[in-house]
């Protein structure tokens, strides 16, 4: 072993080189929209030709914010989006977890195909089904609704997962006492069993959050008018409709970025652990 | 099964119909029910003769068309590609991260923090910005590579080059996302075994080979097969960035579909696209189902 110093200092090195490689290319695509959305559309380029370390430094331009908001009425499809969000996310907890629930304490015929349908239908991306959900929407004259913009978001295979694994890891002497003391299943699952699934809730809140706020493809079909766009179509639209305005563009990005975000990190063990929950172990 | 269970008996299955029913309707109308759609709805075609569309029965006629079709079989080709290479490079890419992160050094967990950053970003979020820092004439990217001195690259507007810049893009997001499943695999397995490893005086890559690697092959396995589905109908990118193009050579299925439904108004062909994408999805979930069963 006389080179047992080198082969334990070497891979040290390499690590931080790696790791600041995978920064910078991690990093630079937040970096750079961020700083270029606080300068003028030209100033953006200033220090692209030849290329300098200055075009990493934000300015102090709020011009591509207020026009955005102002004019080009992207403050309101915030809202709209975070309305719309917000809403599926809570029926998404409702509706989810009393179906988790069910999984967990109940006994009926066929509850394994069941269960069956619940793991395949989150395991099929939803791009697939866009185009035939949205056949089936006008069929049932839903097409350019907010039902069809939340309700096909609410039922979620993956959380009822989470909450079924989550609900059967509670005691069941806990449930047995409710149950044996006379309290209905619905006590049992709305003041016993709820409160305590906090972390669950936050973790399958978050991940309900960003389906819907990170979903494209659905809403560009089924809910093509302007009064009814959300945000991730309208950044989208930016790029063809607005192409020139770079500052712009990368506002609207900053902002549709940074709202998840925020919930991202202050939830952070939670939301991860809502994740990686699906990988069935 | 545990005693809890003994209310199968009770007065019906009312009360778990009323937990059930409002999260397993959605899924049955929401997720089950357009799979059988597409599959009826590619079966028809319709005739503009009228003010109203007609519907007619055509049996398979779509997927016969598809079959004699040269730009179906170059979206195949396109989807074949982008597959081939996109799935093994996030998941090498997200491996090898998950590794290094597994270190424990001050600041790896704002480090860890700051690699899971683009897991919040949304896929066309990514898209606008880099291909703004794509773009030919005045990107960073080009800017930096000039630093170098390599000329300006095309990138997306280049026949060659437009599927490996949608592959970067899609990647940025993706390697964060998976590292983070394969990461939660790493630190399930029992320290003791590289302990032990070590004392033997084993070298770093036969930990990696002989620990590592098959400790994690559940977690390997369900993230090859969720990110191969994932990306079989990667779409954003093509739509806002390239619209297939140029010449076709990004025009994957999933584009294809779209483009047949709602920029050609064939659904038939559409539907009959999508069918073809399902089954190859609901394939690959059959080998998930097999092989990551829960050992109960």
């Amino acid at each position: 072993m006389k080179n047992s110093f080198i082969s334990r200092q070497w891979p040290i090195v390499v690590w931080y080189l790696l790791i600041l490689f995978g920064l910078i290319i991690t990093l630079i695509p937040f970096i750079w929209p961020a700083a270029s959305s606080l300068k003028s559309n030209d100033a953006i380029f200033d220090h692209l030709d030849p290329f300098s370390i200055k075009a990493f430094l934000p300015g102090a331009d709020l011009s591509a914010y207020t026009t955005i908001l102002n004019e080009k009425g992207f403050g309101v499809v915030v809202i709209r989006t975070l309305t719309v969000t917000f809403i599926t996310v809570f029926l998404g907890i409702f509706i989810n977890s009393l179906a988790g629930f069910a999984f967990a304490y109940f006994d009926f015929p066929g509850k394994n195909i069941v269960f069956l349908i619940v793991l395949i239908s989150f395991s099929i991306p939803f791009e697939a089904i866009a185009i035939p959900l949205f056949i089936f929407m006008r069929q049932i004259g839903w097409y350019d609704t907010y039902y069809a913009l939340i309700l096909p978001a609410v039922a979620n295979g993956m959380i009822i997962f989470l909450y079924s694994q989550f609900f059967a890891n509670i005691p069941k002497a806990l449930i047995e006492a409710a149950r044996v003391d006379g309290a209905s299943w619905w006590k049992v699952y709305s003041l016993i069993c709820m409160p305590l699934t906090t972390p669950v809730s936050v973790g399958a809140g978050i991940l309900l959050f960003i389906h819907q706020w990170e979903s494209f493809l659905w809403p560009l079909i089924i809910a093509p008018s302007p009064n009814l766009r959300l945000i991730q179509v309208a950044v989208g639209r930016m790029q063809s409709e607005y192409s020139i305005f770079w500052n712009e563009q990368f506002a609207a990005s900053t902002i549709a970025a940074i709202i998840p975000l925020i919930f991202i990190l202050i939830f952070q063990r939670q939301f991860v652990s809502a994740l990686v929950g699906v990988d069935i172990k | 099964m545990s005693s809890l269970l003994v209310h199968r008996k009770y007065k019906g299955y009312l009360t778990v119909f009323i937990f059930l029913a409002p999260a397993f309707i959605g899924l049955l109308a929401f997720r089950a029910y357009p799979v059988f759609l597409a599959l009826w709805e590619s079966m028809y075609t319709a005739t503009y003769g009228g003010a109203k569309a007609k519907m007619i029965f055509v049996g398979f006629e779509n997927y016969q068309l598809l079959w004699e079709d040269i730009i179906f079989w170059r979206s195949v080709k396109a989807t074949a590609l982008l597959t081939l290479f996109i799935n093994p490079i996030q998941i090498g890419l997200a491996l090898g991260l998950a590794l290094l992160l597994q270190r424990s050094t001050p600041l790896i967990s704002i480090i860890r923090t700051l690699f899971l950053l683009p897991v919040g970003v949304a896929i066309p979020i990514a898209t606008v910005v880099w291909g703004l820092m794509l773009n030919p004439n005045n990107g960073l990217v080009n800017s930096f590579l000039g630093v170098f001195g390599i000329p300006p690259q095309p990138f997306l507007t280049s026949e060659t080059q437009a599927i490996w810049a949608i592959i970067a893009i899609a990647s940025w997001k993706g390697v964060a996302l998976w590292m983070l499943f394969l990461l939660a695999g790493l630190q399930d397995i029992p320290k003791i075994y590289y302990e032990a490893a070590r004392i033997d005086g084993a070298k770093i890559w036969d930990q990696i080979r002989y620990i590592t690697l098959p400790l994690l092959r559940r977690s390997l396995l369900f993230v090859t097969v969720a990110d191969t589905a994932i990306n079989f109908v990667l779409f954003v990118p093509m739509f806002i960035l390239t619209q297939g193009g140029p010449r076709n050579s990004t025009n994957v299925l999933m584009f294809e579909a779209y483009r047949s439904g709602f920029a050609f108004q064939d659904y038939g062909r559409s539907m009959a696209i999508i069918t073809i994408l399902t089954v190859c999805i609901l394939i690959i979930i059959g080998f998930q189902i097999k092989f990551l069963r829960p050992k109960n």
